[in-house]
């Protein structure tokens, strides 16, 4: 585009046009200027500089009124001249910045801004901007003397004045960026010439002059409406820390003499307005800026927009880099500002003022400062003693920042903290704040209702999750970004803090009283975390991190706390309320009379249970969480502790199986996720590892608890659990234990019946599962002893099915049902095994007859089941004992009910009358067939089922009777077709020959009635059957209507 | 159904310490009875959780015997008997020996030697309670007495396959070095007694069915043969106890025969000095406290005999103490001689005071009998332990009485 290269070809083109412009002063003469300068190159422009201004400058000079439009696209022109030329001269250059300015002034004053339009405006900053980089070298510091401090000043307040007043997005910021310029602190890409010392020094005297100012309205603008937009803001609060770190340099300020230099300036009215930045002006420009700093402080580092905050981070960085010494009553704001925002939302904003707070403790400007040191310590105290206050009264984003500044004060403190924490009133203070914040709410009653329903959630079987710990719900707060700061604050703690000192304040909270014992448990779970150096990031490395054996001990002692009867056996559950009632015979005064006598710890288990008069919903749900928090936090140990976690699980493994087992699912949630991180820790593969590995101690402790009495539920559970989550490999080990379980029970009967059961349960369910496996090893072991050949797993089925056979007559039904579901699986186990399992059948029977005839239905109905499993396995064994004992009530009570079914509706399918019809009728086909029964007694259970054949039967019960007649095919197909035939007869049976009679059978001829529909269906089949049998033999020569022979 | 004679038949071993005055003494339940008491000294604790205390009343109201009530109220306050410290499991055989190796500092852990019926020595981590370690070298048949020297560097394993090996532990190792071979068929364990540095005498049956055989280790040189006078009819020797009066002074062995008899022997002149009929049955086994002069022996039957020796190296019988039950396979008194513990064959531990063998305790843990009790050396005694070994394959660890 630049076609003239040459001055002389440049000067001859543009000639005309500025000739032109000097005549007559127009928009277009100025506009063909402009674009006449388009051609020419920057070079040649440069030697013509002055001449092309000349016909502009004269535009702007020319006295009266001048239109807008034009002053616009003079000054847009001078702009573009400059831009790309130099200004070489002084004059030239004071000259244009006065001419420029001018263009602005109004006569209002500064009061207002300027009335052009927005336009001229945009166009006069940036003009003037661009004068402030054309200036060339030296020449720009001929701007700032002491005679031009009145232009300055003027340019000064306009520019504050545009930028604070007008709407104009764009005016603003670029006015603030002019400003920028003009205070020597431009940012832009192009070369600035540094100043030297001297230079800066005189400069900052000139500048002092405005600071005032400019200060007051940079923060008017960044404390100002945030609708503003953050770009504004983000802009004054640079200028504000250029402006205010340049002129309270230390460097700086340190040269002043005391006494004011005998004025050199000329005139007097200049030096008037000069500065003499002296000890006195510092301290009070100090205060005010305090002031101003406090306020930016304050609404910066609250603002939405993460730029600005960052802007803060710089703010504070720069101020204490630059001017430390004399902002010094500001920099405990500046640093609080910082620690706050170390934990800001923003990962940029965090990432920077950690950067930055790293720094300043890295140049040592807080540890070796005293002052800062002493700032900071004091923050801490003040902000300790007023925590507590401040957690029960602010709001949450009040808590938030609050913590947020606790937590940076710490981080920043390090280990100087424990200076704090040393004098007990602050301790004291800030744990009383914690024990305040932490406050849970335990008023969720779903947690106490829901139960353990068998099985465990589907993740835990198929591989290991990370533990999750329970979302928890705090009475003082609900934003969530507080507990995590919470814990923060805690790890942090447990990070610089004297370990030793911390966790024993916080046990004793623990031990003092109910309604810290969770609070004191999370904070403790946390310190542990956090002094083992895991999640949390830190400014500096401490200086010492306690030895893995002192994490151990600490870890020990605060496991034994939680896991200490009174702390870990809590009631969590009406039914355990009673069963623990039921245990207490001795009326509660004279126990109470007793344990005062001789207090001790080791009852205060039952005790207390009966002391408490009745737990309310409240303090359950309070006991779940307590536990819940216990369980995590043995989660936490053994992720601080890692494999050397592995001794520990001597003690620690027990109470948490113990708990896996527990009927709360909330609890036992709990517990499996603990399990989950202790294999993760630990480096078990799975929870089965985990239980199959450590069984030695599980054992050790079920067996030492079946001892007494009131662990013996807990034995149990912690035995159910262990079967639940193992294989075969689990039962060499576990088949000590049994014994005991097995001997425990004996000893009491009466009263642990219920729980053991469940246990004897799940161990049947477990050897039903794995016989084959554990047979081999255990074939050897029994054999050695001499014991009849009979495997270690099928001899303890045939143990736990002798105590059974005991409770089969318990007076509670629900003892009952259990026994008779472990019967029936004992049974199963023992099956391979005839010569231990009729005796054992032997010997169940006239209790089993019992439950049988003479029983509540429930009972009657699994008692069936039972029977039925023990015919599969036992066959004929039973025969005689069958019809003899039982076969004579059943077929008695099902005759007796089939008129009642008959006639009832659709209801009657959801009774249990219904359910036991249905179950006995299912159940006697296979009877039938397995006990090989004789005639009599197959024609009397043909004759009860006949009428359950009746199409006013429920539709089930006619199934299920015509199952009893498929079976009976199958054992004696003539009987069956006879009596069948004696109700329906649906064919003539023609006499082969004359002589012999024909055949007579009593259905014959008969009208359709309400057995004639099964009868036939049955018919059907059986016929099939026959063909099916005969075909092959036959060779296709069907016989179809064929009496079977007589 | 386990049965044995102690668990049907009801005694209340509540008597020995308030058998004085208590009539009936078949009447506490068999969990109470155990519950045994005395030691006053200890804080008293409630037994409130536990239903059993009330039962006790019902019982006591069929006779009343004056002062009952005071009675009652210890029995209601005492302690329960003590659960053991912790329980090992997995010897699968039963335990027939055991020997605690706890004096070396840290880092070393303390470890306990159990040889059972299968022909292991197993080693236990007692910090762990696993075992470490097993030694496989009796080729199957009972280890009865195990017993370390030098520290835990070398170990000593006497076994049924009539051998007593000497095995390497130093640095990891574990191989037999040495072995000595014996004749004798019983089970009668050794005896082991340092005389100097890396110098020991070793006692063990000899080839002839009653005699004794005193070696020399390592050299295995024999220092002498005891051999009762002819027609002394001591039968089989069944347990020994080699003693020396201080360090350096001449050596004497305790000796319990098959027929019921203690014999001393001095070793140097190989002569028995005295010889005392204290059972009717073979000793099964006994402890001699050298201070005091004192010492204790089981038998097959329901009797402790204590015995002591006089000035005139005479042995008498200073006072015998009846048991419910007979048969004591080990008996064996702490370090600090201030109690006893013996193995009984109706599967109780029971501690007694050394001094005049009060009943401190019956333990009642095991289902089996019990073979083999032992006390830690432990050089701090709140630590001491005590490990008892039984036929139903446990090892039971206990912490008792070790606060004085």
């Amino acid at each position: 585009m630049a076609v003239f290269d040459t001055p002389q070809e440049a000067f001859g083109v543009l000639r005309p046009v500025c000739v032109q412009l000097t005549k007559v002063q127009t928009v277009e003469n100025v506009e063909r200027l402009q674009a006449q300068l388009q051609k020419v190159n920057a070079a040649a422009l440069q030697e013509l500089q002055e001449y092309v201004l000349f016909p502009l400058r004269f535009t702007l000079k020319t006295p009266g009124p001048k239109r807008e439009r034009l002053v616009q696209s003079v000054v847009e022109c001078i702009r573009s001249i400059l831009s790309v030329t130099c200004v070489k001269k002084q004059d030239l250059l004071h000259e244009l910045f006065s001419e420029l300015c001018t263009c602005l002034s109004s006569p209002s004053g500064l009061k207002r801004p300027p009335p052009q339009s927005e336009e001229v405006k945009l166009t006069v900053i940036q003009a003037l901007q661009a004068l402030m980089h054309s200036a060339y070298g030296d020449i720009l510091l001929s701007l700032y003397q002491p005679s031009t401090l009145p232009h300055l000043g003027f340019a000064v307040s306009l520019l504050l004045a545009l930028a604070e007043q007008e709407k104009a997005k764009e005016i603003r910021t670029s006015a603030l960026k002019c400003l920028q310029a003009l205070l020597l602190h431009c940012d832009c890409q192009e070369y600035h010439r540094l100043l030297d010392k001297e230079e800066s020094q005189r400069c900052g005297d000139l500048f002092a002059s405005f600071l005032p100012g400019i200060s007051i309205t940079l923060s008017r603008m960044i404390t100002g409406d945030i609708k503003q937009g953050h770009m504004i803001t983000v802009s004054a609060i640079k200028l504000f820390y250029q402006t205010v770190g340049f002129i309270m340099a230390d460097e700086q300020l340190r040269r002043f003499p005391e006494k004011k230099e005998k004025p050199r300036v000329e005139q007097s009215r200049i030096a008037d307005l000069m500065v003499h930045r002296g000890p006195d002006w510092v301290q009070s420009t100090a205060d005010k800026l305090s002031l101003l700093i406090h306020k930016i402080v304050e609404s910066s580092s609250v603002h939405q927009h993460w730029k600005v905050r960052l802007e803060l981070v710089e703010l504070a960085h720069h101020l204490m880099l630059k001017s430390s010494q004399s902002l010094v009553a500001s920099v405990g704001q500046l640093l609080k500002a910082l620690v706050g925002l170390v934990n800001d939302d923003s990962p940029k904003v965090r990432s920077r003022s950690s950067e930055v707070l790293r720094s300043i403790a890295e140049q040592k400007v807080i540890t070796e400062n005293r002052a800062l040191a002493d700032v900071l310590s004091e923050n801490l105290h003040s902000l300790a003693t007023a925590l507590p206050r401040l957690m029960t009264s602010q709001d949450d984003q009040g808590k938030l920042s609050t913590l947020n500044v606790l937590l940076g004060s710490l981080k920043l403190l390090g280990s100087k903290m424990n200076i704090v924490l040393n004098s007990t009133a602050h301790l004291h203070r800030l744990s009383k704040a914690l024990m305040q914040v932490l406050e849970l709410d335990v008023t969720d009653v779903k947690i106490v209702e829901e139960r353990r329903q068998g099985e465990l959630p589907a993740s835990l079987q198929h591989g290991l999750q990370k533990g999750q710990a329970q979302k928890k719900y705090f009475r003082f707060f609900t934003d969530e970004r507080i507990f995590p700061l919470l814990q923060q604050v805690c790890r942090v703690l447990g990070y610089y803090g004297n370990l030793y000192l911390l966790v024993d304040h916080f046990m004793g909270l623990y031990s003092e009283s109910v309604a810290f014992r969770k609070q004191a448990a999370l904070v403790l779970n946390e310190l542990i975390t956090g002094a083992a150096g895991l999640g949390l990031d830190v400014l500096h490395e401490r200086e010492a991190a306690p030895s893995m054996d002192d994490l151990k001990g600490t870890i020990t002692s605060i496991l034994e706390e939680y896991t200490d009867q009174a702390n870990w056996h809590l009631v969590t559950s009406t039914e355990e309320q009673e069963e623990a009632n039921d245990k207490l015979a001795i009326p509660p005064s004279r126990l109470r009379a007793l344990t005062e006598g001789a207090h001790s710890s080791s009852h205060v288990l039952s005790s207390a249970a009966a002391l408490e008069p009745n737990p309310t919903i409240r303090s359950m749900n309070s006991n779940i969480w307590q536990l819940c928090i216990q369980l995590e936090g043995v989660g936490c140990f053994t992720h601080a502790l890692g494999k050397e976690f592995r001794v520990l699980l001597m003690s620690a493994l027990y109470p948490v199986l113990e708990k896996a087992g527990d009927s709360t699912l909330f609890i036992s949630q709990t517990a499996t996720g603990t399990m989950v991180d202790i294999c993760q820790a630990c480096g078990y593969g799975s929870v089965q590892q985990l239980i199959s590995e450590n069984t030695d101690y599980l054992v050790n402790g079920i067996s030492l608890s079946l001892r007494r009495v009131a662990h013996q539920p807990h034995a149990s559970r912690v035995l159910e659990t262990m079967l639940r989550h193992s294989d075969a490999s689990l039962f060499p080990l576990v088949k000590d234990v049994i014994q005991d379980v097995l001997f425990t029970l004996d000893q009491s009967y009466d009263s642990q019946a219920a729980s053991f059961l469940r246990v004897l349960h799940s161990l049947m369910a477990a050897l039903e599962v794995f016989p084959a496996t554990a047979e081999e090893p255990q074939g050897n072991d029994t054999g050695a002893e001499g014991e009849a050949s009979l495997p270690a797993h099928a001899q303890v089925a045939k143990d736990v099915m002798e105590r059974c056979i005991h409770l089969l007559s318990d007076k509670s039904l629900r003892v009952r049902l259990k026994v008779l579901d472990v019967l029936e699986l004992g049974v199963t186990v023992l099956h391979p095994h005839d010569n231990h399992l009729l005796p054992m059948a032997h010997r169940a029977w006239p209790a089993l007859v019992t439950r049988l005839i003479n029983d509540d239905p429930l009972a009657v109905l699994r008692a069936f089941k039972v029977l039925c499993t023990l015919a599969e396995k036992c066959g004929d064994f039973l025969r005689q004992r069958f019809s003899k004992d039982v076969l004579p009530k059943l077929a008695g009570s099902l005759s007796s009910q089939a008129p009642v079914s008959a006639r009832a509706g659709p209801v009657y399918s959801h009774t249990l009358a219904f359910k036991l019809q249905l179950a006995v009728l299912q159940g006697l086909g296979p009877l039938c067939e397995k006990l090989d029964m004789g005639e009599g007694d197959l024609n009397r259970v043909a004759g009860t089922c006949l009428v359950y054949l009746s199409a006013r039967q429920p539709m089930k019960l006619q199934e299920a009777a015509r199952s009893v007649f498929l079976h009976l095919m199958h054992v004696d197909p003539d009987a069956t077709w006879l009596l069948l035939n004696g109700v329906c007869c649906p064919h003539r049976y023609p006499p082969p020959h004359a002589s012999l009679r024909p055949v007579q059978l009593s259905g014959m001829g008969r009208p359709r009635g309400e057995l004639t529909d099964n009868v036939l269906h049955l018919l059907g089949e059986l016929e099939q059957r026959e063909r099916a049998m005969l075909w092959p033999r036959t060779q296709g020569a069907p016989e179809p209507h064929g009496p079977p022979p007589p | 159904m386990r049965t044995s004679p102690g668990r049907d038949v009801m005694q209340p071993v509540t008597a020995h310490v308030t058998g004085s005055w208590l009539p009936g003494r078949d009447r506490g339940a068999r969990r109470s009875s155990s519950a045994v008491l005395a030691c006053q000294e200890q804080p008293v604790e409630c037994r409130a959780a536990d239903p059993l205390p009330d039962q006790h009343h019902r019982s006591a109201g069929v006779t009343r015997p004056p002062g009952h009530r005071y009675f009652w109220m210890i029995a209601t306050m005492a302690l329960p008997p003590p659960d053991p410290e912790f329980v090992l499991r997995g010897t699968a055989a039963p335990v027939h020996t055991l020997h605690f190796s706890c004096r070396s500092q840290e880092p070393e852990f303390p470890i306990l030697f159990s040889g059972s019926a299968n022909g292991l020595v197993q080693i236990w981590n007692l910090k762990t309670h696993r075992v470490d370690k097993t030694l496989d070298g009796h080729g199957g048949k009972s280890v009865y007495w195990v017993e370390t020297i030098r520290g835990r560097d070398e170990l000593l394993s006497q076994g049924r396959d009539q051998k007593i090996c000497l095995w390497d532990l130093a640095e990891g190792r574990s191989m037999v070095t040495d072995s000595v071979s014996m004749d004798s068929v019983g089970f009668c364990r050794c005896s082991l007694l340092k005389m100097a540095q890396d110098r020991w005498l070793i006692a063990m049956p000899a080839d002839d069915p009653d005699e004794v055989q005193v070696l020399e280790l390592p050299s295995k040189t024999s220092v002498c043969t005891l051999k009762p006078e002819a027609g002394a009819k001591l039968g089989m020797p069944m347990c020994l106890k080699l003693w020396q009066p201080g360090f350096g002074a001449c050596p004497f062995l305790m000796a319990g025969y098959e027929d019921g008899s203690v014999i001393l022997w001095n070793l140097s002149m190989g002569k028995m000095l005295s010889r005392l009929a204290c059972h009717q049955e073979p000793v099964m086994s006994l402890d001699f406290d050298s201070e005091k002069a004192k010492g204790v022996s089981g038998s097959s039957e329901k009797v402790l005999s204590v015995w002591s020796l006089d000035e005139q190296q005479n042995l008498k019988v200073h006072k015998t103490h009846e048991l419910i039950n007979s048969g004591i396979s080990d008996v064996t008194i702490r370090q600090d001689r201030k109690i006893l513990a013996t193995a009984g064959w109706d599967y109780r531990i029971r501690i007694f005071g050394w001094k005049k063998m009060k009943p401190l305790a019956v333990l009642d843990f095991h289902t089996a009998t019990v073979h083999c009790v032992s006390f830690s050396d432990h050089s701090r005694p709140s630590e001491r332990l005590l490990a008892a070994g039984s036929k139903d394959h446990r090892i039971s660890i206990w912490s008792l009485y070790n606060q004085t």
